[in-house]
């Protein structure tokens, strides 16, 4: 009964014109980034995070989070009619979407893939209002070793998960530490790392890292290649999948859905491991495997729902604990922080508003997809033809204007574009900058809560493992860092493997 | 990637410039530490974590530089192979002009050049469209910012924007 009136209440909020605007806006803009290759939620989040500073922190938060589940609706449409993963998450969809799409079937592809979509998300929406309320009660019992070491096991998984050589991710997530700690040291004051300039003081900011890292970095791998589109020029007719597709796609949809639930609240997962891990047990499963790759439905329905689930999964540890399980979540994170809120286990109780609002603006955000991405499909195909040479320049300048407004200070430019010409670099070497972003948004937490722990434990180290559910999470973080060191398991690391700046 | 080494300790792997890069990184983070003073374990000090991440940093580099000595690694020229790299490179150098620009010439005069540069450099956009886009988009946004929004943009010594 209180989940009923919480969630009416939720409805009074979402339902605000003003918050069904920025859902609008936000659900818009993440159907349009998805569908654009080359751009991101992450980058997308990270240009438009400074206009969350203009409305309510509710407005500005159902705006963000649209971005995100919106490019997951978006992200297939790319995939299927160019063969081009508008965003990470879509990159299996390719495969069979953009086969069906050959062989004339784009509109069931498509009509499938928004449907999957809308049933993972409104089921996700609906677990994440029973769950999240039941583990911020649990959470509230964490001390600062359970925080510690939930955050070392997030940063782990992360860089288990990611792309290349652990060292590197590893060697990343460091470096991202370092950078969270410029600044104040917060129990002692004490400047670090700031050599003598003042704008250092309060640390580098969340976005001008986050635009350079993703936004411009981004704009400079994507000049060196001239983009290929293939898209089909077939009128797209008769979205709603027919019976037998519904037939086949019906497990799917529901394994894709729980599976990307569960990996979506896993600390460093996400929904493109979601989607990967979706597409493989679809073939496993399947009678007829040698389908998967020549048009399957099931290889589109079952990642497309499982990278939703995914998505209002991962919402569930940062809302209920804090802690961001993927980037996007810290850059959530970051417009929580910008309106001076702490995500938590105290937000459900102190901001019931903020939360149940966010809740139902999921519900509405996931309706208004629906009806874009179906009646509407015509406009995004067309804005597929959209030339990039125009596009990039755009990006690099709106980039600049988002960092600048962000703070009114010119030297978030510069930091901006001297991290946009170090991730250009560091991605051409193989270091992905996915880690480095978490670890630089958790590193003061991370420093805060081991010294916490450390001063409360009077220096015993046995704290950590004295305490079962941080026990659990080392251990956990331990095997994940051992575990590329066994060949099967390198292997197995590899397939699952992912490019989160995509 | 292709290309690999086949001599274990050329110069040119790029995997052992990375990690030297990083070795360099982590001691120069293990220095701070000191610098900020460690503490003790009952009460670290503000240089504690930084120590340590230092030390795990340099553990990781020495992984990275190991694997690059003992396994070989793509060259630094073949992470650029088959691409325009000059393109980049390009768009790097003007943005590192407009940072220089920035301040002493304010928003308007050096976006516009940024721009029409972006345009023509990039895949070049006929002088047609690329003209009135450098003009009238920064221009817009100007107007949006300083007059709706009031929002103050860098004006530069010659106080044109």
């Amino acid at each position: 009964m209180d989940t009923l009136l919480n969630v009416a209440h939720g409805f009074g909020v979402a339902l605000l014109p003003i918050n069904l605007l920025y859902c609008f806006i936000g659900v818009f803009i993440g159907t349009l980034v998805g569908v654009l290759p080359g751009i991101g939620p992450i980058s997308a989040m990270s240009l438009l995070l400074p206009v969350t500073l203009s409305g309510t922190p509710e407005s500005g938060i159902i705006m963000m989070a649209g971005i995100y589940y919106g490019s997951m609706y978006g992200g297939s449409t790319t995939s299927i009619l160019v063969n081009i993963p508008g965003e990470a998450a879509s990159v299996v969809t390719c495969i069979d979407g953009h086969q069906m799409a050959k062989q004339g079937r784009a509109g069931p592809a498509l009509g499938i893939s928004a449907f999957g979509s809308f049933i993972a998300g409104t089921f996700a929406l609906v677990a994440l209002m029973l769950v999240a309320p039941k583990l911020a009660s649990i959470a509230i019992a964490f001390g600062p070793a359970e925080y510690f070491s939930l955050m070392v096991l997030g940063l782990v998984v992360l860089t288990f998960l990611t792309q290349g050589s652990m060292p590197k991710a590893l060697l990343m997530a460091c470096i991202g530490v370092v950078l969270g700690l410029i600044g104040l040291d917060s129990i002692t004051a004490q400047p670090r790392l700031t050599f003598g300039r003042m704008e250092l003081i309060d640390g580098i900011g969340l976005v001008p890292v986050v635009m350079g890292l993703f936004g411009v970095a981004e704009v400079l791998l994507n000049t060196e290649q001239a983009i290929r589109r293939d898209i089909i020029n077939a009128k797209i007719t008769q979205l709603l999948p027919n019976k037998e597709d519904w037939q086949a796609s019906a497990g799917p949809v529901a394994r894709g859905t729980l599976l990307g639930f569960l990996l979506g609240i896993l600390p460093g997962g996400g929904a493109v491991v979601a989607s990967f891990a979706s597409y493989a047990l679809e073939k496993r499963l399947s009678k007829t495997p040698e389908r998967f790759g020549h048009g399957a439905i099931e290889g589109v329905a079952g990642p497309e729902s499982a990278n939703n689930a995914a998505a209002g999964g991962a919402f569930i540890p940062l809302m209920t604990l804090g802690i961001p399980p993927n980037v996007v979540m810290a850059l959530l994170l970051g417009a929580f922080v910008i309106h001076g809120l702490q995500p938590g286990p105290l937000l459900i109780t102190q901001n019931p508003g903020l939360f149940w609002g966010i809740v139902a603006s999921m519900y509405i955000g996931n309706v208004m997809l629906l009806i874009l991405n179906l009646p509407m499909i015509g406009m995004w195909v067309q804005l597929l033809k959209l030339p990039y040479n125009i596009l990039f320049p755009l990006i690099i300048l709106f980039t600049i204007l988002g960092v600048y407004c962000s703070s009114n200070n010119v030297f978030d430019v510069y930091v901006m574009i001297a991290f946009g010409i170090i991730g250009y670099f560091m991605r051409k070497l193989g270091y992905e900058p996915a880690p480095l972003v978490l670890a630089f948004v958790l590193g003061p937490m991370l420093e805060n809560n081991l010294r916490k722990s450390l001063i409360l434990s009077q220096g015993d180290l046995w704290t950590f493992v004295q305490r079962p559910i941080s026990a659990a999470c080392l251990t956990l973080a331990l095997v994940l860092l051992i575990a590329p060191l066994l060949p099967s398991l390198r292997k197995k690391r590899e397939l699952v493997a992912l490019d989160e700046g995509a | 990637m292709t290309n690999q080494t086949n001599v274990k300790l050329r110069l040119n792997n790029s995997e052992l410039w990375g990690g030297l890069i990083g070795l360099a990184l982590g001691g120069f983070v293990i220095w701070q530490g000191l610098k900020l003073k460690l503490g003790t374990i009952n009460d670290p000090g503000s240089g504690y974590v930084l120590f340590y991440t230092g030390i795990l940093m340099c553990v990781f580099a020495g992984s990275i530089i190991i694997s690059a000595i003992t396994e070989g690694g793509p060259t630094l020229a073949s992470r650029w192979e088959n691409v325009r790299w000059s393109k980049p490179l390009l768009v790097i150098a003007c943005l590192a002009v407009f940072s220089f620009a920035l301040e002493p010439l304010g928003f308007l005069l050096s976006s516009i050049p940024l721009l029409l540069l972006l345009l023509r450099l990039i895949d070049p956009v006929r002088w047609t469209l690329a003209i009135p886009i450098a003009v009238l988009v920064p221009s817009g946004m100007w107007w949006v910012l300083k007059r709706l929004l009031l929002i103050q943009l860098p004006s530069g010594l010659f106080g044109i924007g």
